[in-house]
């Protein structure tokens, strides 16, 4: 992915609080005209990673290079990076032009003709074209990220800093932004580093993601990756849904087999399989979607197994059902689309699932 | 996680902000406070100062009837008038809280603030003229019927001294009252009566012990001042009315005792800060037994 | 709820009229042509006003009350800023005990801090004047300039700061562009506050001013003299009337501040 020189580079960062080990040993590379995304749960560090980038928070070891350049005793106002804040932190008491202008104070090559035309142009690449005039605290919350993005794109930063952006607005106007930063990006061509709690947003604008646990990334791979094969089970479980169930690792001659509890054998290719698992107790993870129910007499593509409608949740286009297993504690959850003329099953009904070995994933226990 | 500053040396950037406000208060209050505790062990002899460390003005103090029941007084002037003034306020706090419209609020409170503005020197003159003798309260109430002789028990008393500093005191006690109240969640009341109480429980199971922290508030402003208030006593105390205050300034300004106005001064801030620790320690236990 | 809020506010307008009837009174007093402060009234009259610019003495403890007065506005605001802004911004070794101990005076009786600082100055030998006011008043009247800069900064988004920074301004013009336009109206309200209570403070300036009395120690003189009272009256009314513009002005900053920090009002000084 990355065969341009990294942008952004971190060379085992670590960051203390006190004590308190926020960062443990960062590295990292991010590629020119990437969209990155740091993705965890509250508290992993992701949002200290990125305020390290922007130079609000000092290391406590290691090196970050932007562009080559070692950052160390640079300040935030110095650095080629810019921030899109949380709270996107408009100051009130300017209007919306002389907010996106505020970074160009202090560009005496440009005239105030050239400054405005500047203004004018960041502000249409927002779709905020005729709002200059407007005061600041007059703006919706998405006008608000509009003008933080216009903001801090006139000043063309190498990289672009994005702290939780979308998390004030309500779910419509989210998934509305999402697409058009995705869009911006593209067309700009400036690195986007996103932080972000929520998976599914990751997933949907980044070139590549790294999820971050305690101050450690866990995984670092593009979307499909991440989704298909995540390398451990906190990652599979953190990335959308996954149900685990307790099975035994073989080591054959040829391949490798799983007993699996509710499942039964099935053969598993070391893609499947972190190298060096040792074999015996293990964690099989499967997506709901990769299994299904079977309808009237319908054969199973694959293998096949049967259980009991626990518990079932209809979302209008999907289905999402509990089926227990014989010989599992915990019930697994697949999905199913509601097909024209395909049923909803009550609970207690008797199910016949049908699933496929290529779908399994192999995690240590 | 802290996330805060520009990541930099935030101590030393504190540190250097509080340096001069620090460093004011350490010489212009500190020192003087030691100055003052100093001198309360020393005496005079007539011009000079002897510098013997002594207990002679303690025990003095203490022994001499004079100071005793000017303390004393002091003390229960202070409480009567703390009691009248969180007593006569609470229900106005209340009223603005709970009665009054939100964007009228304010308006409320700056009207109330207002007369606290104005020259307390004058305010207190002021009364001394509505309860005089020839007063405006005595002349109205006799022009009116309701009385035939003068009032004599409002004035050059300790009764002036209540409610003169009652009402130079009132915005002190009104608004830490009005900030706990405006503080309680107004659907706390709303599950008090869905739960069954009416207004009378709901007021004292809920509004009321979630407005003690205002009210211990309130009762600790208006007292700690008022202990060592001077102007009001001298105006409309009389000599009955007079207070601790009084005593530190005569011994220092007309007798020229400096070491037994500083004993006085010690004893007076010894006796604030026992009174305002026992109330922080009431309060404590109070917010403890209820969390 | 009606019935409550009924006898409430019967309750509410007594209240009232119990806090203004001194206030009432005073321009009463103050247009009587009497020296006799006390009903029935006499004629109209404005001559106790014309009389204020004739009287030197008074009009000199005017000028030193306004000299102190202003002086403490300002170094007491100044102290103010520093302390709320260490206070809201960063954290240092013993914050809590070194702010309670700058808040002190706030729940100190004024005659301790104004006995123990004679006791020093004279210990010193230091001559007593308008400076010892000034520092007796600032003493008192930064604490209360430090709560009232406090919400000020305390309201500020630290990501403000940040964000101009982050756009290439420096430390101090991020502070000149972003803090100090955020936080005018807190400080318009800590001067405007301090310079009434310096203005209005008699025992501290009772006993550490000098030859020049301030304005409050000038009256207490005048009130021995039932002659010259109705003087007084005039000059009271006056002061209330400023006292009034100036808390109305202070009143509109802190409401433009809210506003303009896109925040609601909650009411209330202090």
């Amino acid at each position: 992915m990355t065969t341009t020189p990294p942008i952004v580079s971190l060379r085992d960062v670590h960051k203390y609080y006190g004590t308190y080990h926020a960062l443990r040993g960062i590295d990292l590379d991010i590629g020119a005209g990437e969209f990155f995304s740091l993705l965890g749960p509250s508290g992993c560090g992701k949002t200290t990673l990125l305020r390290t980038i922007a130079g609000f928070e000092d290391l406590s070891s290691g090196t970050l290079l932007l562009s080559g350049q070692d950052m160390a005793g640079v300040p935030a106002n110095r650095r080629p990076t810019n921030m899109v804040f949380q709270s996107y932190a408009i100051f009130p008491h300017l209007s919306v032009a002389e907010n996106v202008a505020f970074g160009l104070r202090r560009r005496s090559d440009l005239n105030r003709q050239a400054k405005a035309a500047l203004v004018e142009d960041a502000l249409d690449m927002v779709g905020l074209d005729g709002f200059g005039a407007r005061a600041a605290h007059a703006l919706s919350g998405g006008q608000r990220q509009r003008v933080a993005l216009a903001r801090a794109l006139i000043l063309k930063p190498k990289v672009l800093l994005l702290d939780e952006p979308l998390s004030a607005l309500d779910k419509k106007l989210r998934e509305q932004m999402q697409n058009e930063l995705r869009r911006l990006q593209r067309h700009v061509g400036i690195t986007f580093v996103l932080v972000t709690h929520d998976q599914e947003e990751a997933l949907i604008m980044s070139d590549r993601i790294a999820v971050m646990f305690e101050g450690e990334i866990a995984q670092l791979a593009d979307p499909q990756t991440l989704y298909r094969r995540p390398t451990s089970r906190q990652v599979a479980d953190f990335i959308g849904v996954m149900n685990f169930l307790p099975a035994s690792l073989t080591a054959g001659s040829t391949a490798a087999s799983v007993e699996i509890a509710g499942l039964g054998r099935a053969a598993i290719t070391p893609e499947q399989c972190p190298a060096g698992m040792p074999t015996g107790d293990c964690t099989i993870g499967i997506r709901p979607e990769t299994m299904s129910i079977l309808f009237d007499g319908e054969p199973a593509p694959a293998r096949e197994t049967s259980g009991q409608v626990h518990e079932l949740a209809y979302y209008g286009d999907m289905t999402y059902y509990d089926i227990a297993l014989d010989g599992v504690e915990k019930p697994v959850t697949l999905s199913m689309k509601n097909l024209v003329g395909r049923r909803v099953l009550e609970r207690g009904e008797t199910a016949r699932i049908s699933w496929d070995e290529r779908a399994l994933i192999a995690f240590a226990k | 996680m802290k996330l805060k500053g520009f990541g930099t040396s935030d101590t030393a950037r504190g540190l250097t902000l509080i340096a001069p406000p620090a460093l004011f208060a350490l010489l212009l209050l500190a020192v003087p406070l030691v100055a003052i505790f100093a001198f309360s062990f020393w005496s005079q002899d007539f011009l000079t100062i002897d510098y013997t460390p002594t207990l002679k003005n303690y025990r003095e103090a203490l022994s001499e009837p004079l100071y005793g029941q000017l303390i004393l007084r002091s003390v229960l002037i202070a409480g009567a008038v703390t009691l009248t003034t969180v007593v006569l306020a609470f229900p106005i706090a209340y009223f603005v809280s709970f009665h009054v419209p939100a964007n009228r609020k304010s308006l409320w409170i700056f009207m109330i603030t207002i007369p606290f503005w104005t020259s307390y020197l004058i305010r207190v003159f002021l009364w001394k003229v509505i309860l005089g003798y020839n007063g405006v309260l005595n002349s109205t109430l006799i022009g009116v019927g309701i009385i035939d002789e003068p009032l004599t028990f409002i004035l050059y008393n300790a009764n002036a001294v209540v409610i003169t500093l009652a009402h130079a005191f009132a915005p002190f006690a009104i608004l830490p009252i009005f900030v706990s109240l405006e503080k309680i969640d107004r659907s706390l009341l709303e599950a008090s009566r869905d739960l069954g109480e009416n207004h009378v429980m709901t007021f004292l199971r809920v509004t009321l012990p979630l407005a003690v922290p205002g009210v211990v508030a309130a009762t600790l402003i208006v007292f700690i001042p008022t202990i060592g208030d001077y102007v009001t006593p001298r105006l409309v105390g009389g000599p009955g009315g007079l207070m601790i205050a009084n005593m530190i300034q005569t011994q220092f300004l007309k007798l020229n005792n400096a070491p037994m106005g500083a004993t006085l001064a010690v004893i007076a801030m010894a006796i604030v800060t026992v009174i305002a620790l026992v109330f922080i320690f009431l309060n404590r236990r109070w917010l403890k037994a209820r969390s | 709820m009606t019935g409550r809020g009924g006898w409430l506010r019967g309750y509410a307008v007594l209240y009232l009229l119990f806090l203004y009837a001194p206030i009432i009174l005073l321009p009463i007093f103050a247009f009587n042509d009497s020296t006799i402060i006390a009903f029935p009234l006499s004629d109209f009259t404005t001559k106790w006003f014309t009389e204020i610019p004739n009287t030197p003495a008074l009009v000199r403890s005017v000028q030193t009350s306004l000299i102190v007065a202003v002086t403490t506005a300002v170094l007491s605001t100044l102290l103010g800023i520093c302390a709320a802004r260490a206070g809201a911004r960063y954290s240092f070794p013993f914050k809590t005990p070194v702010m309670g101990f700058i808040m002190l005076p706030l729940v100190l009786p004024e005659i301790i801090v104004a006995v123990s600082m004679l006791v020093v100055l004279m210990a010193l030998d230091l001559p007593l004047g308008s400076w010892t006011v000034v520092l007796g008043h600032t003493l008192i009247c930064t604490p209360f300039c430090i709560a009232i800069l406090n919400s000020a900064f305390g309201n500020l988004d630290v990501s403000l700061e940040e964000a101009a920074f982050d756009l290439g301004e420096s430390r101090w013009s991020t502070f000149r562009l972003i803090t100090l336009p955020l936080v005018m109206p807190g400080i318009i309200s800590a001067l405007l506050i301090s310079f009434t209570i310096s203005l209005d403070e008699f025992i501290i300036a009772f006993f550490l001013t000098g030859t020049e009395p301030t304005l409050p120690v000038y009256l207490w003189g005048q009130l021995r003299f039932p002659q010259k009272i109705p003087v007084v009256m005039a000059l009271g009314t006056i002061l209330v009337a400023l006292s009034v513009v100036l808390l109305t002005i202070a009143e509109i900053a802190r409401r433009r501040g809210i506003a303009r920090a896109g925040g609601k009002d909650t009411g209330g000084f202090l």
